[in-house]
């Protein structure tokens, strides 16, 4: 569009123009009708468009571009009834750009003027970001402000290997089911995986509730396409508790359309990163629900109708994921510990995108909804539940050995009950007989109340020592507790402090 | 009479000058059943009404570099490629009026037991924006269905989203009418959608509520199964705009959506048919966000106001772990989930207890309730986790501890029983179920 520059300058030097009022805005022509300058209604003057739209649906537009070069993730927005809609560009065919819409686009049509924003998608990078609350976008949601103007990008950030630090002690959590089968490392990548209603978020907030307030250290929640409701629970919960002020929120939640719900993850891990890199700190990052960024980068890949995998999941799934998991790291400066929840669609344990994340963990709490349909909470399934501290040198041979006597135990109690389906349980062995009902104990005494489930179970929460559970399960083992009643050990603590509603009653 | 004149002619040029680009006209290039091609609208806005040939009405719902895409929603005749397609100038919106509450309406404010229009309509945007979570406010008034199995252990707040699940003829719909029909003197506004359901189904629906009393307070928003696909599809988004009218002002709304699988397949059947590409089960990948956006209109609002949603889903088989069960379990703040073998068994309402969940529990129940639920839920588990395992055990040699609780759970069981339309009150459920698990302090 070199030409409209020429005409421009034939204009200075006096050329004949002519004015037409439209019913798009201001139009000035030259004599050989050639368009000299023109502005869109309401827009006085201003920033000069790059293109125009030329295609419109609902989760994407077509921008055709005048001379300008633009790049992947430059912010575009145009203005319409007095508001300003944002995009993101996405693909650039030649001086077509396809761009993800940050809001709905009812109204748009083609010929609107498309600008483009001065800097991408940034977010605050300063000590202010402690006790807020952002949008996706890096907006404030509640009515703080934020006085200092230091951003950065949210996609700027990439950790070489040199960089990365495989430091860190033990973390424990004080959840016995957690702490005995998949026990968590300061800098580990923890999964909490689960279908549709079997209490990922109680156990999440449970996490933050044992660790974050146990440990005091700064901390770092996204939520990502997840219930509005218990977003604003959390918020108003760690505002109640005093605990706000060294935790920092974004919510993209499931209300937000695609392209909200994919960047929450990158202005969250920006956050992060201020408090690792700038800070020295040790930061905990909770997310819920890594799986609904994937989810959101599916329906934005359909909707720039590019060939799908199976389950119509984008191509690039596993690049996509590896973007968020690789800058989610330790370094010599401070450590990033997380914990991300894994909703598993369909109960489909096999789904790709389940298996795309799982790859990038250190450890994995699988909660199975066999066991929560019996009102056995935290519902894990113990078989699938596993860490990379599972080993005899980091944990100690006491642990690691009850470890693999417990799972003994639990496959053989698997075979017993369809053996006791058919012939009853008197036609046991002695031995099987014991393996049958202190395998029964076990799980019984695996569920704990907590802390932020007192309102739904009615007992308060316990945190429980890690020597307590490994004396607990090998009293349990050895016969020691046989002539105590199964449900006495339902929603316990420590077997010597049991004062649950059970035993209560 | 010249002066009507004139000011006829003034307020059309006012209105023109109003709305720019009114009157464009082009034509129809391809019709795909309820998707149609035009050609030649080159200043239409996205999601614009135009009207089709004079007789028919429709949105753009793409616009794409040479051609646009309209979806039907009204079509009294026959649509012919070449056919006029005329701009409006408007957005597509829902028209509502209030005088609609106790009638059977569509979302063009068409009474349809009359087949005419209510007067003083009002435009009423389909989508609006979601809810500020700063907005909202906590979940935690009881909101009383009178039913037992519900009030007690799976209760539901002022606010909250429960997933009704089941298999055809489990009585999900039933639960949902017994709840409208248990607000009576509650000040409450309920909303049913009835989304691709039957005329006679409606018919029967009316006439219950109807018996009852309870049309007062209740507007039927109902798509027939031989409406145009994409007026099913936009029918619950109505619904709750029209529920979110009302909770700005202060009410509390309930809205019960029957149901979202029949919409999850609407929306299917048009996501294919305009060539997107399909995902799990041929669902497009959005699915969840056209059920999540809906569901999450529903809330506590900060200024008192509240939308309880319903949403129904019917299985096959008793499977809820199917995908659109689950991205709706996903969404919901819990399920209530109906069994076919209790429902022939005569345990009616035929709730599965063990995979019925509320995630809110006891926070919206009052202190009494809440203890005595707790209580009551866990002796009621456990009891039906030991008849699975023990049923073939024999009585008498199990610890007196057992046999008790065996006991007191048959009890339990035959205390959850109860008929439809015959609610119980809070303190009648109380005592009940305190006869048999003795008083919590």
């Amino acid at each position: 569009m070199a030409e409209n520059t020429n005409n421009q300058e034939n204009a200075v030097e006096g050329k004949k123009t002519k004015t037409i009022y439209t019913d798009e805005g201001v139009v000035v022509v030259d004599e050989e009708g050639n368009v000299v300058s023109e502005e869109g209604s309401g827009i006085e003057s201003g920033p000069k468009p790059v293109g125009k739209i030329i295609t419109v649906s609902e989760l994407t537009i077509s921008v055709l571009l005048s001379d300008v070069k633009v790049k992947y993730h430059d912010l575009l927005y145009t203005q319409h009834k007095g508001r300003e809609i944002y995009f993101e560009v996405a693909e650039i065919e030649g001086n077509v750009v396809r761009a993800i819409p940050f809001q709905n686009v009812v109204g748009l049509k083609k010929g609107l003027d498309v600008f483009r924003a001065n800097k991408g998608l940034e977010i605050q990078y300063n000590d202010e970001i402690l006790g807020k609350v952002f949008n996706s976008y890096g907006q404030l949601l509640d009515e703080n402000t934020i006085e200092k103007d230091e951003t950065r990008d949210v996609y700027d950030r990439h950790l070489s290997l040199e960089e990365i630090s495989l430091n860190g002690g033990i973390l424990w959590t004080g959840i016995k089911v957690l702490d005995f089968f998949a026990p968590m490392q300061k800098g580990f990548k923890m999964g909490l995986l689960g279908g549709a209603g079997v209490g990922k978020t109680v156990l999440i907030k449970e996490l933050i509730h044992n660790v974050y307030a146990g440990l005091k250290s700064n901390s770092v929640f996204v939520g990502i396409g997840e219930r509005s409701r218990e977003g604003k629970e959390l918020y108003e919960e760690m505002k109640e508790a005093d605990l706000l002020d060294k935790m920092s929120i974004v919510f993209g939640q499931m209300g937000e359309n695609s392209t909200a719900r994919s960047k929450a993850i990158f202005s969250g891990l920006t956050l992060a990163e201020y408090l690792r890199d700038e800070k020295s700190q040790d930061v905990l990052l909770f997310i819920d629900n890594i799986y609904r960024y994937v989810q959101a980068m599916s329906e934005i890949n359909s909707e720039l109708a590019r060939i799908p995998i199976e389950n119509g999941y984008p191509a690039n799934i596993a690049s996509a994921v590896s973007d968020v998991e690789e800058r989610i790291n330790s370094t010599e400066k401070g450590s990033i510990t997380s914990f991300q929840a894994i909703y598993i669609p369909a109960d489909d344990m096999t789904d790709q995108a389940v298996q795309t994340v799982t790859t990038h963990l250190d450890g994995q709490i699988v909660l199975d909804r066999k066991v929560a349909e019996k009102g056995l909470y935290p519902a894990v399934d113990v078989f699938n539940t596993t860490s990379k501290l599972i080993d005899i040198e980091k944990i100690g041979e006491r642990h690691y050995t009850l470890v693999e006597e417990t799972l003994k135990y639990y496959s053989r109690y698997q075979e017993l009950e369809e053996i006791i389906a058919v012939l009853g349980i008197e036609e046991l062995s002695i031995q099987d007989t014991n393996i049958f009902y202190r395998t029964r104990k076990l799980r019984n005494y695996f569920t704990q109340p907590m802390f932020v489930a007192e309102n739904y179970t009615g007992i308060p929460g316990e945190f429980v020592d890690i020597d307590d559970i490994l004396d607990d399960v090998e009293g349990i083992l050895t016969g020691k507790y046989d002539e105590v009643d199964e449900g006495q050990f339902l929603f316990i603590g420590t077997i010597n402090g049991r004062k649950s509603k059970v035993s209560a009653e | 009479m010249s002066e009507f004149v004139e000011n006829l002619v003034n307020a059309k040029l006012r209105n023109m000058k109003a709305m720019r680009n009114i009157y464009e006209v082009g034509y129809v290039s391809k019709v795909q059943d309820y998707i149609i091609e035009v050609d030649g609208l080159e200043k239409v806005g996205f999601y614009e009404r135009v009207v089709i040939a004079n007789h028919s009405m429709g949105y753009i719902t793409a616009i794409e570099r040479n051609k646009v895409k309209v979806a039907l929603l009204q079509r009294a005749s026959e649509i012919y490629v070449g056919d006029e397609v005329v701009t409006t100038g408007f957005d597509f919106c829902a028209m509502y009026s209030r005088s609609e509450i106790g009638h059977v309406v569509d979302i063009f404010g068409e009474d349809r037991l009359l087949g005419e229009k209510f007067a003083e309509l009002h435009p009423c945007d389909i989508e609006t924006p979601p809810i500020p979570i700063m907005d909202r406010g906590i979940v935690k008034r009881p909101f009383y269905t009178g039913i037992a199995g519900i009030d007690l252990i799976y209760p539901i707040g002022y606010g909250q989203r429960q997933l009704i699940i089941g298999d055809k003829k489990t009585g999900k719909t039933q639960i949902a009418i017994d709840t409208i029909v248990n607000q009576k003197d509650r000040n409450v506004i309920c909303i049913y959608v009835a989304i691709n359901k039957t005329k006679k189904n409606i018919r029967e629906l009316y006439d219950s509520l109807m018996k009852k009393g309870a049309m007062e307070y209740t507007l039927i928003l109902a798509a027939f199964n031989d409406d145009e696909p994409p007026v099913s599809y936009f029918t619950p988004y109505a619904g709750l705009s029209i529920a979110e009218l009302y909770m700005k002002e202060g009410h509390d709304v309930l809205v019960v959506l029957d149901d979202l699988k029949s919409h999850a397949d609407i929306h299917r059947e048009i996501s294919l048919l305009a060539g997107k590409t399909p995902g799990r089960d041929a669902y497009p990948p959005d699915i969840f966000y056209t059920h999540s956006r809906m569901l999450e209109k529903g809330c506590q609002h900060a200024n008192g106001g509240s939308i309880t949603i319903l949403p129904i889903v019917e299985t096959k088989g008793g499977d809820i772990t199917d995908y659109i069960s689950t991205n709706i379990i996903s969404i919901t703040d819990g399920q209530l989930v109906l069994s076919r073998k209790n429902f022939e068994k005569g345990i009616k309402p035929a709730i599965d207890y063990g995979l019925s969940v509320s995630r809110l529990g006891g926070a919206v129940q009052d202190l009494h309730m809440k203890r005595l639920g707790a209580t009551v839920r866990r002796k009621f588990l456990s009891y039906l986790e030991m008849k699975e395992v023990y049923q073939l055990a024999n009585v008498d040699e199990m610890s007196l501890e057992m046999r008790e609780s065996l006991e007191e759970g048959e009890k339990l069981q035959e205390r959850f029983l109860q008929y439809k339309f015959s609610p119980r009150t809070p303190a009648e459920i109380q005592r009940d179920f305190e006869e048999v698990v003795g008083e919590v302090e």
